[in-house]
């Protein structure tokens, strides 16, 4: 390993610097979308990113698991011809957050536990990852800090921190690393750069605070005690179960199997497509019993998935601080609020308690 | 987009042929089945596979033969949706695909050596017959064996030649009833868990094994419970529309378990929290 | 295999559906390739004097005469597809129903409206069994021959229960209610990909109401925008008019 891992690379030679990385394979950035929206699409030079940039409409995770991804073909003539195929891109990320490299973390989590998804595997060999550095709070709906997502916790080939003038950039992987002899436009780091790098650093941590009163540590013991809450039921008024919170939530990866015949009605495929807990069907039995009838239970199964359950089982939340599903509910179900709510019943019933 | 062939892949399945259906009721037939080349399914009582019918869909069923049944096994299909109604028009020499086995099934190992009340509703006698009937297979390794049986009325029984085998045994006490019957039925008529308090037990001894549709489970683990059966020793197996059958997608889930890992057979301690599981 | 015989049928509609499996493009020899088409009034003069083994049906049943000719086309066919708003909610038509059915023929025909009897708009499920719907106004092209194929295989064809907004936000369109126009999507059956918001427009609800919708929810998020209810219902009622109607009507 080399001792030097911190590189910097000036604004003006971004555009270069991207036009040389999409020569060979397709360069995904944030661009605008319009009224405050953003989304990953492919890009060619530096200005069509959007380097300030609040969480995109969907994570990157669509890159990682499309939403419909092929995986067997068969051909029922010639006696059965059943092959297994891997949909795959070569391609680069630039510009993920901090809280999105946590939900790929997640993901990659999900899929190399046995049984391992080999799609899921293979497929993310061929994608390399640019981070960026957040400066500021994005908007009142993220909760980085809680969930300790708001600082680069690895995950990343590149890591670029915006100085203004230049990047300071920090080189973590050997995939990283070709990218900088490759492109050639990096420059050893002065001691300028770092000052104002840790100063930087030093500001975010005044700027990002944990707005929602509890411990990250004490948060799947509020949940244990939970299940039963009135919460869930003031949710069950609100929510139009249109899946937005989990389709647009980067460690939200439930999905359905599917078949489809091509019209010769003698080859055909099957694909898995991106499904969602929340939809009315998701758990329901072929005897017509569904095991989350309510919007409340299903709500509730959410928020778990997030705060709880992966806990036990990968020691960390799901929960990137995003904030995406809050953004994106029509309803106005915010992830912040639910957790007051959570927390401030608590409160009253130890009150009582103690009273 | 690229696209490229892989050698290793979760979501092949084997080839496997139908070697003989049986129409058991209006509503339920039998399968024998068999992978290509004479492989054998290297299953445990109570794991269930992903059956494919190619062009339709995959849908999840619990094998319901004993695994010392080597070259073939069988499954038992209700249709009641796209796939099963599909497998239901399938004929023998038809070509199906087979995932699995998946999950955990009932523990032989530790249910050795013990006493077993099988407690069976409904379609819960397809899982159980996996194990009933390793159980008769290996009769001495295990105590005193109780199987009672309910279905909604006699015209709804699976089974129906091997239940008069397992009624004849000897060795089993073995009771049925039904929830409405006609004139001509002569056995027990009544909900299941009527059978349960004219079982002679010990309840230290004794594991029960309840397989059912979801409302049986609250009333006949009351009972267990009522016997002094520890919570341990009472065991589930539960139905999930499993899609990929590896943890992964999401649809068996119940909190904080996967039916198709870490069960479909689970003791009551594990799951008696969970309400989602009923 | 023998190519099985369709034949296309249309009632009270624009015929812009027909028009949808003309312009299938590519896909069209396909489809020709998998089936025998007996009737088109669109495309061809022919007719066919046997059974049909499929029989696809465009729009709504408005009077006595479309009541027994559907139910005629029916007897003669082995599986019926209702295609199009019109043959599956009712669609414009629909709009009809609001409306006293004597006032509705004085101002289409004037005096003489009395020669043109007419109906409560029907959707055809509610005149005839139907097999198969593939919703929209019009039709989503890979929705019908998705149907299309699901009825060759003889396995059915489930049109998605959940909003629109599902497809729309995998689409990643910004939310039409975040630039503060009204959007059926929400209340209205996906699976046409959400293609009228990927190209600008809104939602009009032409796929149909959710079995299940929350009502409440949805009227909370429409005063949240500031909406008022009497413009939404019009919007609802602009294709979905019929899903009033009761029972013997």
């Amino acid at each position: 390993m080399k001792d030097v891992q911190y590189l910097v690379l000036r604004k003006d030679n971004l555009s270069s610097f991207i036009a040389h990385l999409s020569k060979d394979q397709k360069v995904m950035a944030p661009v605008s979308k319009g009224y405050g929206n953003y989304a990953f699409e492919e890009v060619t030079s530096a200005e069509q990113v959007a380097l300030k940039y609040i969480p995109t409409i969907l994570p990157p995770k669509k890159f990682f698991m499309p939403q419909r991804e092929t995986l067997i073909e068969y051909n029922l003539q010639s006696g059965l011809e059943v092959n297994a195929v891997l949909e795959h891109e070569k391609m680069t990320l630039f510009g993920v957050h901090t809280c999105d490299l946590a939900g790929i973390q997640c993901l990659n989590m999900v899929f190399s536990e046995r049984p391992k998804d080999y799609n899921y595997l293979l497929r993310k060999r061929g994608i390399s990852i640019i981070g960026l550095e957040c400066n500021e709070y994005c908007d009142e709906y993220a909760s980085c800090n809680i969930v300790n997502s708001n600082m680069p916790n690895g995950g990343y080939d590149l890591f670029f921190t915006d100085l203004g003038d230049c990047f300071v950039v920090h080189v973590n992987t050997q995939v990283g690393d070709e990218m900088v002899e490759r492109t050639k436009m990096f420059e050893k780091p002065s001691r300028t750069h770092f000052d104002a790098f840790m100063a930087l650093r030093e500001a975010k941590s005044k700027i990002f605070k944990n707005e929602i009163p509890i411990e990250p540590r004490d948060i799947p013991e509020l949940f244990d005690r939970s299940f039963d809450s009135e919460v869930w039921k003031e949710l069950e008024q609100k929510c139009l179960s249109c899946g937005n919170c989990t389709n647009v939530c980067p460690t939200c990866y439930c999905f359905d199997l599917l078949d489809e015949m091509n019209l010769d009605l003698n080859s055909g495929r099957k694909f898995r497509k991106w499904d969602s807990c929340q939809l009315e069907p998701f758990a329901k039995v072929a005897g017509g019993e569904n095991f989350r009838k309510s919007r409340a239970a299903r709500q509730r199964h959410r928020y778990y998935r997030k705060f709880e359950y992966p806990v036990a089982k990968y020691s960390r939340f799901f929960c990137t601080g995003c904030g995406r599903c809050s953004r994106a509910c029509m309803a106005d179900i915010k992830l912040k609020d639910t957790l007051n709510a959570l927390i401030k019943e608590r409160m009253n019933k130890l009150w009582i308690k103690w009273l | 987009m690229d696209k490229m062939v892989i050698k290793e892949s979760r979501y092949i399945s084997k080839k496997a042929k139908i070697l003989r259906s049986v129409r058991m009721t209006s509503n339920e037939m039998l399968f024998e089945i068999t992978l290509e080349g004479g492989e054998s399914l290297d299953h445990e009582p109570g794991q269930f596979v992903m059956a494919s019918i190619y062009g339709v869909g995959e849908v999840p069923v619990s094998i319901c033969s004993s695994p010392t049944a080597r070259n073939s096994f069988d499954l038992c299909v209700r249709a009641v949706g796209k796939v099963t109604h599909a497998l239901h028009k399938l004929e023998p020499g038809d070509m199906i695909g087979i995932r699995g086995p998946y999950g955990k099934g009932f523990p032989i190992r530790i249910l050795e050596g013990n006493d077993l009340l099988i407690v069976a509703g409904g379609l819960g006698v397809a899982p159980l017959r996996s194990l009933i009937n390793y159980v008769l297979d290996n009769r001495r390794d295990f105590g005193k064996v109780h199987i009672l049986l309910g279905c909604k009325s006699p015209k709804d029984m699976l089974f129906i030649n091997e239940l008069d085998s397992w009624n004849e045994r000897m060795d089993v006490h073995y009771e049925c009833t039904v929830d409405r019957a006609e004139p001509d039925w002569a056995g027990n008529v009544g909900v299941i868990t009527t059978l349960i308090p004219g079982v002679d037990l010990e309840p230290e001894r004794t594991f029960a094994v309840v397989v059912g549709p979801p409302v049986m489970y609250k009333f006949v683990i009351k009972e267990l419970l009522g016997k002094n059966i520890p919570e341990r020793q009472i065991l589930v197996s539960f139905e999930r529309h499993m899609k990929c059958g590896m943890g992964k997608c999401g649809r068996c889930q119940i909190q904080s378990v996967y039916c198709c890992q870490d069960g479909p057979v689970f003791n009551y301690e594990q799951i008696k929290h969970m309400s989602e599981a009923f | 295999m023998k190519k099985p015989k369709v034949a296309f049928f249309d009632f009270a509609c624009c015929e812009g559906c027909q028009l949808q499996v003309a312009n299938l493009g590519e896909q069209l020899l396909d489809v020709l390739g998998a089936i025998d088409v007996v009737e088109f009034r669109e495309v061809m003069s022919e007719k066919w004097d046997k059974d049909y083994d499929v029989a696809i049906i465009e729009g709504s049943i408005t009077d006595e005469h479309a009541v027994e000719r559907i139910k005629k086309i029916r007897q003669r066919s082995k599986v019926l597809i209702a295609y199009g708003s019109c043959a599956t909610i009712g669609g414009v038509n629909g709009m009809k129903n609001g409306f006293d059915l004597e006032d509705a023929g004085k101002y289409v025909y004037g005096k003489d409206y009395k020669f043109f009897p007419t109906i409560k708009t029907h959707a055809v499920h509610q005149v005839v069994p139907v097999d198969y719907f593939v919703n929209g106004c019009p039709i989503y092209q890979p929705e019908l021959v998705a149907v299309l194929k699901a009825a060759l295989q003889g396995i059915p064809y489930y049109v998605p229960d959940y909003a629109v907004c599902v497809e729309c936000k995998l689409n990643e369109n910004v939310c039409m209610y975040q630039r503060g126009v009204a959007c059926m999507g929400p209340v209205t059956k996906a699976g046409c990909n959400s293609w009228c918001i990927n190209n600008g427009n809104i939602c009009y609800g032409c796929r149909g109401i959710l079995s299940n919708p929350n009502e409440s929810g949805a009227k909370d998020v429409i005063a949240k925008y500031s909406i008022p209810m009497d413009m939404v219902m019009n919007k609802m009622n602009m294709y979905n008019k019929c899903r009033e109607l009761g029972e013997n009507e």
